[in-house]
């Protein structure tokens, strides 16, 4: 039986995370994860702090493969953050400090020596804004595959096409792949984030908010998108909208202060929340 | 106690009649709108005659030489009546290409440099037991890396282009000529690192601030998806700031192409094709500043020289106007794409090692940057305070034993008329084209237009047109000096005042409107206080031009050894210190030579680093207030 083979970590994780973590330093290779095991990530009593502030306090969750999770919360709760430490994009905040695992792929992330690149390849990021680069729609997705190596025509060709008909949006840029993506519409430009998030080919798709800054309609296209994506890949949403989170998300998580109140099967959150603070905020009463 | 209550204000009327009077604001207000459309006409006025003059004074030798023959000649002897200006033309343009090059290569990295691998602080560590050596360190490591780094950049930009050619002749040269009294080393090479090194801070401060645009989240997307930060540097910021790191390298050409005195020092002077890289050669600016002192008056050598100088506006207009060329944003490419993808398993592999050789590339050329910037201010300093002497700073000055003294009063008179007549001139431009002009206005295009060209014009240009006029009018005087040195600052008084003024909030115009105030009060009172920092900033700055110009004052103010006396009239000829420091470079005398000159040049360094200081206080205050 293969090392990686094991459905979870959970019961053995150190020595298995010690030896993926040799295993890696020798290869160069992009793939040191493993999303064989059921769970996409796995947090375990993850505190956070900006310098004195602590932002998150013993978080512990398991996010399933191919699920959406929900993260929700007031301002200030602690679920961007959160977001933001499962591809350890707080790094570039000057004093961050992160205690505690989060697992992806059989691989404590936080470990030291853990290839960012190969972090980030496999755990996409799309932003609360959308942030296309000023070049071509094309060079957009093209970007992420060319700075892994991926030079020729042909092949960026296919995944660029792959990537664009993935996010839905084939039809509508098929003629347009030579024009500037700022001159997109702004639901238009966070689907090609996507389109490009998924060009690498990640396992996971973190999404901060992704449609806070759209219109009812390409929010509604983005919803149906990531419907779709489900299929092929894990997501992890934090929204401000509760209705999003309802209709979408099949887990969803309560943050307050910097703490996990509950998490659970999003039904189950929004019908019967086994937490008094959980009702009041779903029901509106503060936040 | 009733008098208290006559002068509340509940009860203002005895006071309203006379002060509130309805027909007197209105006077003012168009008086005043008139007033400000005067000093914009003027600041118009001063290009066109700029250019129609030095056009009007070039035709003689047009005629005289043939266009053609003056261009593509390739003599230039003035006993001979030969004007041809090829070899200059093409030097200038050698020259300023090999400046580029090293210097605007070396400016982009430094910036990237500083906008993403500078450290904050230095982290150096001191485990001994030596108090004072634990006091230093620490006062090393509370050092704000990047705000010095800013700071010393700026002070580079503000030293005088003479003090980069003592810089040129007494290390750059000796460096080429490897030890080799007899071998002359002046030439293009020569030129073009002087140049290189003078035109680091410009390309390197405009490369940051257009590095420093890019919205952050260009950066934080390429990072997410796998990219190194050298990669997301490289390739998603660095093209994001294109069009900005283009416009810096155009500027430093602008600056490469009109820079005269420390070329001069160090070109070699001859006329001639730049064949090698150390044939003594001749640029255009040079060619002006070397042979005015033959030129009079109506001769063919006097026009040739302002047509030579109106074949440099040509030049610098044409730089200048390529920047409008570069396209701002990413509009897209021509044509369509169309795909033909195979349908093969993709393999991603890690690579990039380019992004992270060019990191290593950026900090090694910011260490060049630091090292030439410290040998730059050593060689100042070392060669400099052993000769600052009391006599020679403070004492009488003769002939024989020349002191400081008359060129501190001459800089003073300069930057006292050369201010009192470019502030309110400059200040009301301003005000007419923020706050009268309407938005959008043609006017007000044409000004910004004109500003603009007239602030990339040579200074030597500056100096052939206060020649033709001021002196005509004043004779070589302060004076004369002085109103040549107005229209050098004048752009930039114009542009940072406007958008000082643009920058305080419509808001706070309102609120002042709403209250029932004057549109004149409302500009004295409300805008002009707060676009006071902007101003004051811009103010400084010209004084920085004024102290360190050269060129437009050599055959305007003149150079001469002057008595304290004489120095007290400025109606008489004097030397600022910067053209003393000149001086004592081109006509060596007893007691004129480079131990007087690294005097001066010390004293001019810390004016230089004074003027920053302020600007640096007034930026900090504003800062704060924020």
């Amino acid at each position: 039986m293969g090392l990686f083979q094991k459905k979870n970590t959970i019961e053995q994780p150190q020595p298995e995370t010690v030896d993926r973590h040799e295993k890696k330093k020798k290869s160069d290779s992009l793939d040191i994860f493993d999303f064989s095991g059921e769970l996409a990530i796995t947090v375990r009593d993850l505190d956070l702090f900006y310098g004195e502030f602590q932002a998150l306090k013993k978080i512990n969750m398991e996010m399933p493969k191919y699920q959406i999770t929900a993260m929700i919360g007031p301002s200030g709760c602690g679920k961007s953050t959160l977001i933001k430490t499962l591809n350890r994009m707080n790094d570039l905040v000057e004093g961050c400090r992160v205690v505690g695992e989060i697992i992806i792929g059989g691989l404590n992330i936080y470990d030291r020596g853990v290839d960012l690149s190969a972090l980030r390849k496999n755990v996409g990021m799309v932003f609360q804004k959308p942030n296309p680069f000023p070049m071509s729609v094309y060079d957009n997705i093209a970007y992420g595959p060319r700075t892994f190596g991926i030079r020729k025509k042909g092949e960026l060709d296919e995944i660029v096409e792959r990537s664009l008909k993935q996010a839905a949006m084939w039809d509508e840029l098929k003629d347009r792949l030579n024009k500037s993506a700022l001159g997109l519409s702004g639901g238009q430009q966070q689907r090609l984030c996507i389109a490009r998030a998924l060009a690498v080919g990640p396992q996971i798709l973190l999404m901060d908010e992704p449609t806070s800054a759209l219109d009812p309609i390409s929010t509604g296209k983005i919803e149906e998108l990531c419907e779709e994506l489900k299929k092929d890949v894990t997501i992890v949403m934090v929204t401000h909208n509760m209705q999003q989170a309802a209709r979408i998300s099949d887990k969803t998580a309560f943050f307050l202060l910097g703490e996990m109140i509950e998490m659970g099967d999003t039904e189950q959150v929004f019908s019967a929340p086994s937490h008094p603070e959980t009702e009041r905020y779903i029901t509106g009463r503060f936040g | 106690m009733v008098q208290t209550a006559a002068n509340s204000p509940e009860n203002p009327a005895p006071a309203h009649g006379k002060r509130g009077d309805i027909n007197v604001t209105r006077f003012k207000d168009g008086m005043a709108k008139y007033l400000f459309f005067v000093c914009a006409s003027l600041s118009i006025l001063a290009v066109f005659g700029i250019i129609g003059y030095i056009l009007y004074a070039s035709i003689p030798a047009f005629r005289e030489v043939g266009v053609f023959q003056f261009l593509f000649g390739t003599r230039w002897n003035h006993n001979s009546d030969e004007y041809g200006i090829l070899p200059m033309l093409v030097s200038s343009i050698v020259v300023t290409l090999g400046a580029i090059l090293i210097g605007g290569t070396i400016g982009i990295f430094t910036a990237i440099f500083l906008v993403f691998w500078c450290p904050d602080k230095f982290h150096l560590r001191y485990n001994g037991q030596n108090k004072f050596l634990q006091k230093v360190v620490n006062g090393f490591n509370k050092i704000n890396l990047r705000t010095f780094f800013d700071q010393v950049i700026k002070l580079l930009a503000g030293i005088p282009s003479v003090v980069f050619g003592y810089f040129g002749v007494a290390v750059i040269l000796n460096l080429i000529r490897g030890g080799d009294v007899y071998y002359i080393g002046k030439g293009a090479l020569a030129s073009s690192l002087v140049l290189a090194i003078m035109i680091i801070p410009t390309v390197t401060s405009l490369a940051k601030n257009a590095l420093e645009a890019v919205p952050e989240h260009y950066f934080e997307g390429a990072l997410a998806m796998g990219n190194t930060k050298a990669q997301a540097v490289f390739r998603v910021v660095f093209p994001a700031a294109r069009s900005g790191i283009i416009s810096a390298l155009i500027l430093g050409i602008g600056r490469a192409v009109g820079e005269t005195m420390a070329v001069a020092m160090v070109s070699g002077g001859s006329v001639s094709f730049p064949t090698s890289l150390f044939q003594p050669i001749r640029t255009l600016t040079t060619n002006i500043a070397m042979e005015f002192a033959d030129a009079s008056q109506g001769n063919t050598l006097f026009s040739a020289l302002f047509a030579t100088g109106f074949v440099l506006l040509v030049l610098v207009l044409i730089i200048n106007f390529s920047i409008n060329l570069v396209p701002k944003e990413f509009k897209g490419k021509r044509g369509n794409k169309v795909l033909n993808g195979e349908k093969t398993a993709v393999v991603y592999k890690k690579k990039g090692l380019i992004p992270e050789i060019l990191k290593y590339v950026a900090i090694v050329l910011a260490f060049v940057v630091v090292v030439v910037l410290a040998a730059l201010i050593l060689f100042i300093l070392i060669n400099g305070i052993p000769n600052l002497k009391w006599d020679f700073l403070f004492g009488e000055s003769t002939y024989q034993h020349p002191s400081l003294v008359p060129a501190f009063i001459s800089t003073a008179y300069t930057i006292l008329i050369t201010l009192a007549i470019s502030l309110p001139l400059g200040i009301g431009a301003a005000i007419f084209m923020v706050e009268y002009a309407k938005p959008g206005s043609k006017l007000v295009k044409v000004i910004r237009t004109f500003v603009d060209t007239l602030s990339g014009v040579p200074s030597i240009v500056f100096g052939l047109f206060g020649n033709l006029l001021f002196v005509e009018l004043f004779g070589y005087s302060v004076w004369a000096g002085s109103f040549t040195m107005v229209l050098v600052v004048l752009p930039t008084i114009i542009r940072s005042t406007e958008e000082a003024l643009i920058a305080v909030p419509v808001s706070l115009r309102e609120a002042s409107y709403g209250l029932g105030a004057s549109k004149v009060r409302t500009i004295f009172k409300i805008v002009l206080p707060s676009a006071f920092p902007g101003i004051a900033t811009a103010a400084i700055l010209a004084i920085g031009r004024i102290v360190g110009e050269s060129a437009a004052l050599i055959y305007t103010s003149g150079m001469l050894i002057t008595t304290i006396g004489a120095a007290a009239n400025p109606g008489n000829m004097a030397s600022t210190l910067t053209v003393f420091l000149y001086m004592c470079w081109a006509e060596p005398s007893s007691g004129l030579g480079y131990d007087q000159a690294y005097a001066t040049a010390v004293i001019l360094l810390i004016i230089t680093a004074l003027l920053n200081f302020c600007v640096y206080l007034i930026q900090r205050r504003v800062k704060k207030k924020r």
